[in-house]
């Protein structure tokens, strides 16, 4: 195990290399660039506003947008991470069948990418906040040093998930759409556009309570909104969850990396 | 420099997988196998190498022969790494660049430079090693204002002039070759035919996988014939290619000649 950490370390130049690739090439043609990472939260949260403030019950339109950016900010990024994660092996398939370096690698080149427009979400989200709350600019910054925590859980968290639907594309082909169509279907039922709280009054508490999900949107969504961090209860929460992905990930890649070049 | 001798040591090796003869599996196939009725996709037991022992010192030169499926690249994948052996024990020791499959794992969307950079990392070279490398590897691919542009305008003389100059500007220690090398044009033909020839001297050891027999007495110190995943004969190259050369004749079908 340690020798493999120390193998993907010594490839760092060329994960990173190609993370840094696939974000230039992403938006090498378009007119705004990586203008349309900045937009695309922006728009959907103007959507929610006009479409659902009142009716999810989240009141003030400049609370509600606050709310939807941290809550997309952080659903994206798992979202993409289990999505574009499924597709990581065939992707790399030329890189595979040439070299055996750990298969970390590559899921390592999809969690980066994904990580980019997390963290551009995430500064929209903060600034979105300062503008839009003029007695209190700096209420998200006050508490930003346990977003930085917060924030490091998710990507291992995330990276765990993109390692775990990459190996199960490999032997099961549909996992990447049964992902999107299982997220789709997991965005109404994740406290993202409405409150938790919406859940418990409507005696759907447990929802909330099994949704892996809702631990990352605490402690990343808390200390933004209210300027102090999560209940310790919600860190230890999404602790624990990051630990049994990562333990998960890494015992599927020990049993399946070798044999998985045959199934490609 | 490796502490212990460069050496590849087989012992025994198998190497056993499955495969489908449509690569994706129906969610069909999923549900209904076993159930109701046979698969319409059924796996297939591939056992690509039956047993090879092989063990290669320092200093030595080994050809593989043998007709095509015979599994000389499958043994020169296991050696690089890229399959790992079913059974038995593949111990490499030493530092391996492999010049095979030189066209796939290119970025197309990527300029030259992007790539030779991206290729090279994966070789294992870092910032600093490669920065004294790429105007040389630059240089020999005489792609000049073409490493700018994205790989995706490059037409198929272009990119194997690239993966050539990228792939054999490595400092091997253990040389892996699949013969199927055919680089560029003419000119760069001769070129790359050179290079190989630096590298082959270069090398501490070499494994070349190679149809032509003509050349492999003055390439090789040793060739192993292999048939059915079976190195069928081992021996010095005076040896090994008459008797591969009479076992063709007799195969080939009357009036092939013609």
């Amino acid at each position: 195990m340690p020798g493999r950490i120390a193998t993907v370390w010594r490839f760092r130049h060329f994960w990173l290399s190609l993370a840094g690739m696939d974000l230039r090439v992403r938006y090498r043609r378009s007119v705004l660039g990586i203008g349309w990472s900045l937009l695309n939260p922006i728009v959907m949260t103007v959507v929610f506003c006009v479409g659902f403030s009142t009716w999810t019950g989240n009141g003030d339109w400049r609370t509600a947008a606050s709310f939807y950016l941290t809550g997309l900010a952080v659903w994206d990024f798992i979202k993409h991470s289990a999505v574009q994660g499924s597709l990581t092996f065939p992707r790399n398939e030329p890189y595979i069948r040439q070299s055996p370096i750990p298969l970390a690698v590559y899921t390592l080149r999809t969690s980066l990418g994904t990580a980019v427009h997390f963290g551009i979400a995430l500064v929209v989200a903060v600034v979105a906040i300062g503008v839009l709350h003029p007695t209190d600019h700096f209420t998200s910054l006050y508490a930003l040093w346990a977003v930085v925590p917060a924030a490091c859980l998710l990507l291992l968290f995330c990276w765990a998930v993109s390692t775990l639907c990459a190996v199960a594309n490999v032997y099961f082909h549909d996992t990447q759409h049964l992902a999107e169509v299982g997220l789709n279907i997991g965005f109404f039922l994740t406290p993202i556009i409405y409150a938790k709280e919406r859940l418990v009054e409507r005696g759907l508490g447990f929802v909330a309570d099994v949704n892996p999900v809702v631990a990352f949107l605490d402690i990343i969504r808390d200390p933004l909104l209210t300027g102090a961090p999560s209940t310790t209860a919600a860190f230890v929460q999404a602790a624990g969850l990051t630990f049994v992905a990562v333990v998960a990930a890494v015992a599927v890649l020990a049993r399946f990396e070798r044999r998985l070049v045959f199934h490609l | 420099m490796s502490a212990m001798p460069i050496a590849i040591d087989l012992d025994d090796v198998h190497l056993r997988f499955r495969v489908r003869s449509a690569t994706r599996v129906s969610l069909k196939e999923y549900l209904v196998r076993g159930l109701f009725r046979s698969a319409s996709n059924p796996p297939v037991d591939v056992h690509a190498l039956r047993g090879v022992s092989l063990h290669v010192d320092e200093g030595e030169r080994l050809g593989i022969i043998g007709h095509n499926g015979a599994g000389k690249s499958t043994l020169l994948k296991v050696i690089a790494g890229v399959y790992p052996p079913t059974a038995g024990m593949c111990t490499i020791n030493g530092r391996i660049c492999s010049l095979f499959d030189l066209m796939v794992g290119f970025e197309m969307e990527a300029s030259g430079w992007d790539n030779i950079r991206f290729r090279s990392y994966l070789q294992g070279e870092t910032p600093r090693t490669i920065r004294g490398k790429v105007n040389g590897i630059a240089e020999f691919s005489e792609l000049g204002r073409f490493l700018d542009v994205p790989l995706k305008y490059y037409s198929a003389g272009m990119l194997v002039r690239l993966a050539f100059s990228i792939a054999s500007a490595a400092d091997p220690e253990i040389l892996l070759i699949d013969e199927a090398l055919a680089a560029g044009d003419a000119s760069f033909r001769a070129k790359a035919r050179e290079r190989i020839t630096e590298l082959k001297q270069a090398a501490r050891l070499m494994v070349l996988v190679s149809h032509d027999l003509n050349a492999l007495p003055d390439l090789c110190t040793a060739v192993a014939w292999m048939e059915r995943g079976q190195v069928k004969m081992l021996g010095p190259c005076d040896e090994i290619i008459p008797a591969y050369r009479s076992s063709m004749a007799r195969a080939a079908p009357v009036g092939a000649a013609a």
